[in-house]
């Protein structure tokens, strides 16, 4: 199984639908609205995205792979399904 | 009708004046989803709400005011390269005058976009 982790934002529509998509598709994950986390938290999640030139969201990893933007063909590709 | 939806209304009425009045000199439009362009217009009354600014919904606040003024909507002028070869903004608000079919307009980061 792989491991999924999202950031997003509570105003976004297409964190939404990124997040849609991994439950649609039954694959577990963990998100965290960055707009909603504490200064520490989003502290360390711009650090994450400064690391691989992230500018929005949303923010997925998939084990070691970053995909930004709502990509659905990626995250199946990623995914391998 | 309560207070508070009249409000948001209104301000939802004058943020797209405001917004097509400088959008359209750039050659962008407001996205013809209008589904999308009603749930992000409504996020960005409650952003403003919030931080006195209309901000991008999809983007992060960073606390660094020149970052920051990097993201008030409409964002266009400070990320043309990036929103021109995607025809797009980041959060889909705005396209290209000539899109007609924003499903079909991938959300690309600026590294994976075609920058000619």
């Amino acid at each position: 199984m792989k491991n999924v982790k999202i950031y997003t934002l509570s105003t976004c529509p297409w964190c939404r639908k990124t997040k849609n998509f991994f439950t649609e598709h039954k694959i577990p994950f963990t998100f965290i609205d960055y707009d909603l986390a504490d200064e520490a938290t989003q502290n360390s999640i711009t650090q994450e995205l400064d690391a691989s030139g992230a500018t929005g969201f949303p923010f997925v990893r998939i084990n070691d792979e970053v995909i930004v933007g709502y990509q659905p063909e990626r995250y199946a590709k990623a995914l391998g399904i | 009708m309560k207070e508070s939806s009249i409000n948001v209304e209104s301000r939802k009425k004058a943020l797209h004046y405001f917004f097509s009045k400088v959008v359209d000199p750039l050659g962008f439009k407001f996205t013809p989803d209008e589904e999308l362009m009603n749930f992000l217009l409504e996020q960005e009354v409650i952003l403003e709400g919030k931080h006195g600014i209309p901000f991008c919904p999809c983007q992060p606040l960073r606390h660094n005011r020149s970052r920051d003024m990097q993201i008030v909507c409409p964002c266009i002028p400070f990320h043309r390269k990036h929103f021109d070869s995607i025809k797009r903004c980041w959060c889909g608000l705005f396209v290209h005058k000539d899109v007609f079919d924003p499903d079909k307009l991938p959300q690309l980061p600026p590294e994976e976009a075609n920058h000619e």
